[in-house]
């Protein structure tokens, strides 16, 4: 004990004054690096704005056919946006309504990190896709894509009133059986329709808003999918279970109970999916044959702002017209996707206190 | 009944949804491996008679069912003779043993008959000769000796840098770009998402719901405006005035003042902050509150507890945080192509050379590479092929990436179990 008490007396008769200066020392320099990291990043959100309010100023500078130029920009940008935004939502919340109402567990904890790999995947490689391979499928099969889009929901719907009770054991994994089905019913569908079809519509170009649709919204589904799905986990159980006391099917217990409880989740999905949708660059610059036309066929080539922005911005000199105009694009770009992100933030926010007040009052 | 009938349709229209993203991700995922791998298995020579009389011997590069196009012996250039045949005028069709591709240095093939004698002479009687580089018998290799090709083809495209055309060579110097650019994003973006994570973990108050929001909105601005202000703000605000200040001697050649790794690298890091701070600050809000509290209570500020005790446990979060914005940072492109990509860049951003690393100079990227090789090269029928073997490459590495960082959070979920009494 001899070596312990010496310690301990030692201890007792050091100065402490210098240690603990520093570490208040420590401690202040400590604090005063997180601060300074944070406002570094809280700049970052300011300097956007700032930087492209400050860099078109002031108006009067803007070349004489600017205005012009973004309609047809800010046409190309919708017209390519709603047609993915419409697949995203399709796909996204029905998914996620599977998921979260009808699927078994298992299924559900590994149906994410599979749509999570589509969210990893670089969107470079799917606007490859949807160029290299897509596109020329797509320029003679307009038709086909017309018929999957009716034929498919139709067989699945009489599919599931024929022969649904059959399949009560296997309904919370159904979409892994349904996968091959879907598939092979689709090759079969291509090839016996696609022949009879030729000629039906012929797209003016092979690269269109269509395209663009369908490799964009298959981009924009895992996000759409994630944010709808949280949501409707967020609906305590104990609701359905009461509407189910009450002799609730299950539709009518997600019709009155979970969709309307869930609705704030819901729009935070679709803002953020049509946010997504309005600035993704490299699948529509790959996809949208990049041809500067303003009209509302979606058979027809298109080009966004960001796709402008991609390919003119680096070859346009600093001070001059075209990048003054191209930095308004950009500001519109920003914020309008802003308008949407400020959007599902306060509607996220507002479906997380509803929880947390149904939770404190059961 | 009715109404269970049609519910149990409903069912099935939404499992049928589900089913769709499923069948989109396997057939993606499919069509790159296939696509990809494909552009390094040798294919066939073979030999077509015509109605006409005329014959011609070349490999099939596309086949829509009417039309094939065909690639023959290019004489002049690379890209230069491609024959589009009307399946219907052809009498015949053979794969003869002996014919030979002759692949030469500046990217052209020879076809042609007989043996290597043959395949030499064919190769220096042209107009304009140019060193052979392989010389290949495809047609009477085995599966064997085709996969023992595919796997040199693949190895070459691993590890050669390209030559003085995008279309041959190998993805080496895009690979070693995107690397050193996302490790050089990692650098920076580490700090400050962590500090911010720490911030919003400790504070209260209106500053920290402001902040909350700030990085939600910054998740959900689109990456080409970040590129915007790369090159307004970075490139040519920052980059230009280092030039006057520093480089004034080289004006009007610019040093900072173009595109460049350091400035991609500053502009990714900005784009992948939110994925830190949110994975981060995850991790820390996971920690127990007791080991905290014992901390404090131990004698131990505030600034201790976090550096000697927090981070360390969330390690695995920080980890995560890294892997998903590298993953994130590495299929970025959009912004790149404001910031400093190139398509053939004269020299690696890294080298033996003091300083080694070189912030200033251009670069190239995989994913880049994908959009230039499918969209920008001069033969388009060499391009995609070579765009699905780039796609193939970096999707490997950003899957690979996310893999990791699933593997990751699972072992972090065990390990604050065992923490959790």
């Amino acid at each position: 004990m001899p070596a312990n008490l010496g310690t301990y007396a030692r201890f007792l008769t050091t100065d402490r004054g210098p240690v603990l200066a520093a570490r208040r020392r420590r401690e202040r320099v400590g604090a005063a690096l997180v601060l300074g990291g944070t406002t570094v990043v809280l700049g970052a959100l300011l300097v956007i704005p700032v930087f492209l309010v400050t860099s078109i100023l002031p108006w009067t500078r803007l070349p004489v056919g600017a205005w012009s130029d973004l309609g047809v920009l800010l046409v190309g940008t919708f017209k390519a946006g709603i047609c993915a935004w419409f697949v995203a939502l399709m796909l996204g919340i029905s998914a996620a309504i599977f998921s979260a109402e009808f699927a078994a567990p298992g299924f559900r904890r590994w149906f994410k990190p599979a749509l999570e790999i589509l969210e990893a995947i670089p969107t470079v490689v799917l606007g490859l896709i949807a160029f290299a391979t897509l596109s020329p499928w797509l320029k003679t099969n307009v038709g086909t894509l017309l018929g999957l889009l009716i034929a498919v929901p139709a067989l699945l719907l009489a599919a599931g009133m024929g022969f649904g009770a059959r399949f009560q054991r296997i309904a919370g994994w159904l979409p892994l059986w349904l996968v091959p089905v879907l598939i092979a019913g689709v090759a079969v569908f291509v090839a016996w329709f696609g022949p009879q079809q030729t000629g039906w519509i012929v797209p003016a170009s092979p690269w269109n808003a269509v395209l663009v649709g369908l490799a964009l919204g298959l981009a924009a589904v895992p996000l759409v999918f994630s944010i709808a799905e949280d949501a409707l986990m967020l609906i305590p159980a104990t609701h359905v279970q009461a509407a189910f006391a009450l002799c609730a099917t299950r539709w009518q217990a997600l019709k009155s109970i979970v969709l309307p409880a869930a609705r704030p989740g819901l729009v935070a999905a679709i803002a953020l999916g049509a946010s997504r949708c309005l600035g993704e660059t490299m699948i529509v610059l790959m996809a949208s044959g990049n041809t500067p036309i303003a009209d509302l066929n979606p058979l027809t080539g298109l080009r966004t702002i960001s796709a402008e922005l991609a390919v003119g911005l680096p070859e346009a000199a600093a001070p001059g017209g075209a990048y003054r105009t191209l930095l308004l694009a950009a500001l519109l770009l920003f914020a309008l996707t802003f308008v949407l992100n400020l959007l599902a933030e306060r509607a996220r926010t507002r479906m997380h206190g509803r929880v947390n007040r149904a939770m404190s009052k059961a | 009944m009715i109404r269970a009938s049609w519910e149990r349709g409903g069912t099935w229209l939404l499992g049928g949804a589900a089913a769709t993203c499923l069948a989109g991700v396997a057939m993606v995922l499919w069509m790159v491996a296939a696509e990809g791998l494909a552009a390094f298995w040798p294919s066939r020579v073979v030999d077509v008679r015509l109605n006409d009389g005329r014959e011609s011997l070349g490999e099939i590069v596309s086949d829509d069912g009417d039309w094939l196009i065909m690639r023959q012996s290019e004489i002049e250039r690379a890209g230069g003779s491609y024959a589009r045949i009307a399946r219907s005028s052809i009498t015949s069709r053979s794969k003869p043993a002996d014919a030979f591709v002759v692949a030469l240095a500046d990217g052209r093939r020879i076809f042609g008959r007989g043996d290597v004698a043959a395949a030499e002479s064919s190769a220096e009687s042209l107009p304009a000769p140019a060193p052979i580089e392989t010389t290949l018998w495809p047609n009477s290799l085995g599966f064997f000796g085709s996969a023992g090709v595919f796997l040199r083809q693949a190895g070459l495209f691993l590890v050669t840098s390209s030559a003085a055309s995008t279309l041959a060579g190998g993805a080496l110097p895009a690979l070693v770009g995107t690397v050193t650019l996302v490790l050089l994003m990692s650098l920076i973006v580490m700090p400050f998402g962590v500090a911010t994570a720490v911030y919003l973990h400790e504070r209260r108050g209106f500053a920290v719901g402001l902040v909350r929001s700030a990085i939600g909105n910054l998740a959900g601005v689109p990456s080409i405006v970040y590129g915007v202000l790369g090159l307004g703000l970075f490139v040519r605000g920052f980059g230009g005035g280092i030039d006057r200040w520093f480089f004034s001697d080289r004006l009007p050649v610019p040093t900072f003042g173009s595109g460049g790794l350091l400035w991609a690298a500053l502009t990714l890091a900005l784009l992948t902050l939110p994925v830190v701070v949110v994975s981060v600050e995850e991790g820390l809000a996971r920690i127990p509150p007791g080991l905290r509290a014992g901390s404090l209570a131990l004698g131990a500020t505030h600034g201790e507890t976090i550096w000697r005790l927090l981070l360390p446990a969330a390690r695995p979060a920080l980890l995560t945080g890294l892997i998903l914005a590298i993953a994130r940072a590495a299929g970025a492109v959009a912004p790149l192509m404001l910031v400093g990509v190139v398509k053939l860049a004269p020299a690696l951003p890294v080298d033996g050379e003091f300083p080694y690393l070189h912030p200033s100079r251009q670069f190239m990227h995989l994913g880049f590479s994908v959009y230039d090789a499918a969209l920008a090269s001069p033969d388009a029928l060499r391009g995609v092929p070579r765009a699905y073997a780039c796609a193939l490459l970096l999707v490997f590495v950003v899957i690979a990436l996310n893999l990791a960082a699933i593997v990751l959070r699972n072992r972090l979920r065990e390990r604050y179990r065992e923490l959790d009494v």
